[in-house]
C-alpha cells in the first residue's frame, strides 16, 4: 500500500500511523539527509538537522497543504532552514567552488529510476543553473541554499550581489515555466 | 501599514521570497505584501523558482540505522505530547469540574494540528470514486482522528467530509479543498469511525465524488 501518494504519507503521518511515518522516513531520507549534507559538510551534523527535519515534519504534517507546494519541497524547505540555523555560526568565509559546481549535476550513485524521476523533477531547473555564468551561479547557490544575506557574499558590492541573485533566480524560474510549458 | 512602496517591494522580492532578508526589511516587505496582490505575485514568481533550489542537492544514503533512529524520536516525542495533554486535562480538572467542557474541547482541538502518538492505526479506508478507481485514502486512530487525502481522480473544488459509522445515519464533520487533484484534511470526528463505516466527499452539488469504508488495517 506503500506506493500511494507524497499527500497520502503526508495524511498518514499527521494521523500518527507508524506505517506511513516509516514509509515517509524510507522515501525522503535520502534526500533529506543529502541536503543537509550539502549545507552543514558534516556528516554528524548532517544527521541531527535530517533527524530534526523529519520531526518538525511529523508536527507539522496537519498543517501541510498541498496547494502551497509538493511535500518534497516543503520537507526540504524545513531541512534547508534547520541547516542554516545550524551553520550560522560557525559559517565558513568561503565556500569550495566544487561544492558549488557538483549542484548542477546528478550524483553518480542514482538508480536509473531515480533519474528519470530527477528528469521530470529538475531537470530543466539543473540545467538553467549549470548555463548561468559563473558569478551569477555561486550568488543564487550561496543565498538559496546556504542563505547567505546579500551583503554576506564576499568580494563584490552590496548592489551587485543584489543584481546576479535578481538574475539568477529570474534564470531558473523562466527554465521552470518552460518546464511547465512543456508538459 | 508598510512604510515600502511597490517598487522597494519588488526591488526586494527575490531576496524575500529567498528568506535571507533581515528583520525589519522582511517585516515591512511582508507588511506591504499581505496587502497587495500584484506584489504577491511578484514575489510568488520568485518563491516558486527559490522553493525549487534545495531539490537540486545531491542524495546522500544516510548512516545506517538512521530510520529506526528517527523513528524511534518520533515515538518519544509523540508519548510526551500524550503526557502533556493527560497533564493538561488533570490539573484543569482538578481546578474546576465546571471548566472541564472547556478542556475537553482544548484537547481536541490540538488533535487537528498535532500528530497522535506514535501507534499502530487500527483502521483505514481507501478512497475510491467512479467506476471504482482509487482516488486516495483515509486512516482512522483512536476511534475518531481523521485524516483523509485524494490524490487521483477528483475534481478541483470543496468537498464536505461526510462520516457515517454502520447503522448511524451520516454527519458532515468538515469541509476539504482540491485543487488539481490533490487536497488533505485531518480533523476529529464526532462519532466513533470503527470497521463498517464510511467516509465521502460530498460535492457542493450534493454528489458523492468518492467513498471508503473503514476496515482493519491488514
Amino acid at each position: 500500500m506503500w506506493s500511494v501518494s507524497d499527500d497520502a504519507l503526508v495524511a498518514g503521518l499527521a494521523a500518527g500511523d507508524t506505517d506511513a511515518a516509516s514509509a515517509f522516513v524510507r522515501r525522503f531520507q535520502r534526500r533529506v539527509f543529502g541536503l543537509a549534507r550539502t549545507i552543514v559538510t558534516d556528516d554528524r551534523a548532517a544527521e541531527d538537522v535530517a533527524q530534526e527535519a523529519f520531526v518538525r515534519a511529523w508536527r507539522h504534517a496537519a498543517a501541510y497543504d498541498p496547494r502551497r507546494g509538493s511535500v518534497v519541497g516543503w520537507l526540504l524547505t524545513i531541512t534547508r532552514n534547520l541547516a542554516i540555523d545550524a551553520v550560522r555560526v560557525r559559517r565558513p568565509t568561503s565556500l569550495d567552488p566544487s561544492v558549488l559546481v557538483g549542484l548542477d549535476r546528478a550524483g553518480t550513485d542514482r538508480s536509473p529510476e531515480d533519474l528519470a524521476q530527477l528528469g521530470d523533477d529538475t531537470a530543466q531547473l539543473r540545467a538553467a543553473l549549470g548555463r548561468l555564468p559563473p558569478e551569477q551561479h555561486r550568488a543564487i547557490v550561496l543565498a538559496g541554499l546556504f542563505g547567505y544575506t546579500a551583503r554576506e557574499i564576499e568580494g563584490i558590492p552590496l548592489g551587485t550581489a543584489k543584481t546576479r541573485i535578481r538574475t539568477a533566480l529570474g534564470r531558473l524560474r523562466a527554465a521552470l515555466v518552460d518546464q511547465e510549458e512543456a508538459e | 501599514m508598510s512604510a515600502y512602496s511597490c517598487a522597494q517591494v519588488r526591488d526586494l522580492a527575490p531576496e524575500l521570497a529567498l528568506g535571507i532578508l533581515g528583520g525589519a526589511e522582511r517585516a515591512e516587505a511582508i507588511l506591504h505584501v499581505n496587502g497587495c496582490a500584484r506584489c504577491q505575485a511578484v514575489v510568488g514568481e520568485f518563491a516558486e523558482a527559490a522553493d525549487a533550489l534545495p531539490l537540486l542537492a545531491r542524495e546522500v544514503e544516510p548512516p545506517p540505522g538512521f530510520e529506526d533512529r528517527v523513528l524511534a524520536t518520533l515515538r518519544a516525542a509523540g508519548r510526551r505530547n500524550v503526557r502533556r495533554w493527560i497533564a493538561a486535562v488533570a490539573v484543569a480538572a482538578a481546578a474546576a469540574a465546571i471548566v472541564s467542557i472547556t478542556i475537553v474541547r482544548v484537547v481536541e482541538a490540538g488533535n487537528e494540528t498535532t500528530p497522535q502518538a506514535m501507534q499502530p492505526a487500527p483502521v483505514e479506508a481507501r478512497m475510491v470514486g467512479a467506476g471504482g478507481r482509487s482516488a486516495g485514502w483515509a486512516y482512522v486512530t483512536n476511534g475518531r482522528s481523521l485524516a483523509v487525502a485524494v490524490d487521483y481522480g477528483v475534481p478541483s473544488g470543496t468537498y464536505s467530509i461526510a462520516v457515517q459509522p454502520r447503522g448511524s445515519s451520516a454527519v458532515t464533520i468538515g469541509r476539504m479543498a482540491v485543487v488539481e487533484g490533490r487536497g488533505s484534511w485531518t480533523g476529529r470526528s464526532g462519532p466513533e469511525l470503527g470497521p463498517g463505516a464510511t467516509i465521502a466527499l460530498i460535492d457542493a452539488a450534493g454528489g458523492e465524488t468518492c467513498r471508503g469504508t473503514v476496515r482493519a488495517r491488514s
